[in-house]
């Protein structure tokens, strides 16, 4: 396991083309045919990620499951929005289709399947491309194009299923995942630490750095918050700064990294200016803080990023800085 | 726009014989700053402060002796004696405008909220007049964005703005048109969407002719 190029999981299906959001929606299908695409043509032979990537279909999750974080009347109100045929829940960002149901049970779901795999032992980490995002969902609330917290979930589950109590979420979306936030703000088991746009300037108007948790959970929640323009050397800092320093103290028994690429500067749904770079670096990172903390149990889910091609770029390179550990800390 | 949603009511008020030692526990044990002083009637008489209290207490570098002689003196010493008579008050009918300007300009935490006949209803406090601002600015209400869009100097900015976030359902909750300081000619406007959909904003903002200010 020391030197031999290491796999890592890919939670990958068509299925999830199939949540639809209408006509001009920036979370579209075309996000994920994008990355898709690029990724087959950069794992096959004789390319960069050639045998690197050992792909997985999702799974549903289950209805005990997704009860660790959602409301019972919520998740029968969505599913009969979809089945009616109306076209967006609870807001008209949150456009969906007959299929948008079933679809999030999936993407709340790939995370589930990517933790299985990875308790199974052999594999350093795993991504699940999974749309519709997750961090902006609450309790009983779809909100920013989120239905269903695939973070939040997957963190009960690893704690549930497997027993690994303190896990960690690091969500570098631009936009502050409120919805995480608030799912562990009593939690002193699960740490949520987010790295966004200033609410000041941004959806969701959460996030602010006095947010610290509340009751048990005080010191749990960690919120970083970036003024717009700021680029690949303010995320850099915050991580020897800020995010080094907390996950040391926390020393997590699993880590879960909310994969936004949105940050990136010519993503028009922040005013953030990262690189893309930034996501190789990024990649480094969290391979370097799983091998430290939770060796084999790191677990990235796909957030935002909404320009197609840009985002399949990003994807690759933040698989490329997974792979390549630790070199740059 | 009223005090009177925004203000602590009931609120507790003691007579002016209370002791200084009583007055000073109250405050402690009820985490309160400011106890208006009324009569039997409930007029106000003054307001007794945390700040007046710990003042009247003796001082730590005082010998022992004239220490003890002070506390003792204190404990029959009613608050009539320290508080102050010279108090602003607001009408309960005052707006949260009122308020801000007296508190601003007397440069005092909290005002008494009175009646028509000088008795108190309640106190309200700078913590209250930024809760209150805060809910007019919707300030961290979630699922909300702010934007700062420069006025273009042509006629009737607001009514354009609306009807062109309106056409396109863009739901907006504030819509605020401020001179900026830097600036004296210079209008910034404020809007409050609730959308994620930033870049859907900032596109139907720039077919009406509107950019947002990015340097505010």
């Amino acid at each position: 396991m020391s030197t031999a190029k290491q796999a890592l999981l890919l939670v990958s299906d068509q299925e999830f083309l199939q949540h639809h959001t209408g006509r001009d929606h920036p979370e579209s299908p075309q996000r994920l045919q994008a990355v898709i695409e690029r990724l087959e043509t950069s794992s096959a032979p004789g390319n960069p990620l050639a045998d690197s990537l050992r792909i997985i279909p999702a799974r549903a999750a289950g209805r005990e499951e997704l009860l660790t974080v959602h409301d019972e009347n919520y998740l029968l109100r969505f599913e009969e929005t979809a089945l009616s045929g109306r076209s967006y829940l609870d807001h008209p960002d949150n456009q969906m289709s007959y299929d948008s149901y079933r679809i999030a049970l999936l993407a709340a779901g790939a995370g589930l399947a990517a933790i299985d795999r990875l308790e199974e032992g052999g594999q350093s980490a795993a991504l699940a491309l999974v749309r519709p995002p997750g961090h902006h969902a609450e309790r009983a609330a779809a909100l920013g194009f989120c239905f269903l917290n695939n973070a939040a979930v997957a963190a009960r589950y690893w704690q549930q299923r497997h027993q690994r109590q303190r896990i960690m979420i690091i969500d570098w979306d631009a936009h502050h995942g409120n919805g995480i936030q608030a799912a562990f703000e009593e939690d002193p088991d699960v740490f949520y630490l987010s790295i966004h746009e200033h609410p000041t300037w941004s959806f969701p108007g959460t996030g602010w750095s006095e947010e610290r948790g509340s009751g048990p959970g005080r010191g749990a929640t960690l919120n970083l918050p970036l003024r717009p323009g700021s680029g690949d050397e303010q995320v850099m800092r915050l991580i020897n700064e800020k995010v080094n320093p907390a996950l040391a103290m926390f020393a997590p028994e699993a880590l879960i990294i909310g994969a936004g690429f949105d940050g990136h500067r010519d993503d028009d749904m922040s005013g953030l200016a990262y690189s893309s770079e930034i996501y190789r670096h990024l990649g480094r990172c969290a391979a370097a803080w799983a091998a430290q903390f939770c060796p084999g149990r790191l677990l990235s889910l796909l957030e935002g990023g909404y320009q197609p091609e840009l985002l399949a770029l990003c994807v690759e390179n933040y698989l490329d800085g997974l792979l390549k550990r630790g070199s740059d800390l | 726009m009223n005090i009177k949603q925004y203000m602590s009511a009931p609120v507790l008020t003691i007579s002016p014989e209370m002791t200084i030692p009583d007055a000073r526990e109250l405050l402690r044990a009820r985490d309160f700053r400011h106890l208006p002083v009324v009569d039997e009637n409930g007029q106000l008489l003054g307001i007794v402060t945390d700040r007046d209290l710990r003042s009247a207490y003796p001082s730590t570098v005082l010998c022992d002796e004239r220490s003890q002689a002070r506390l003792a003196a204190l404990k029959k010493t009613p608050v009539s004696e320290i508080m102050s008579r010279e108090t602003y008050t607001l009408p309960v009918e005052a707006t949260i405008d009122d308020a801000l300007l007296i508190l601003d300009r007397q440069k005092v935490g909290a005002l008494p909220v009175v009646d028509e006949n000088g008795a108190v209803l309640g106190m309200f406090s700078i913590r209250d007049l930024i809760r209150a601002y805060r809910g007019l600015f919707g300030l961290g209400e979630r699922g909300s964005a702010m934007l700062a869009i420069e006025d273009d100097g042509r006629p009737r900015p607001l009514s354009r703005l609306c009807a062109a976030l309106e056409a396109a359902d863009i739901h907006f909750t504030r819509l605020l048109k401020a001179k900026q300081k830097t600036d004296d000619e210079h209008f910034i406007i404020y809007l409050r969407v609730t959308t994620y959909n930033l870049s859907a904003v900032r596109k139907i903002l720039a077919a009406a002719g509107f950019f947002e200010k990015t340097d505010h």
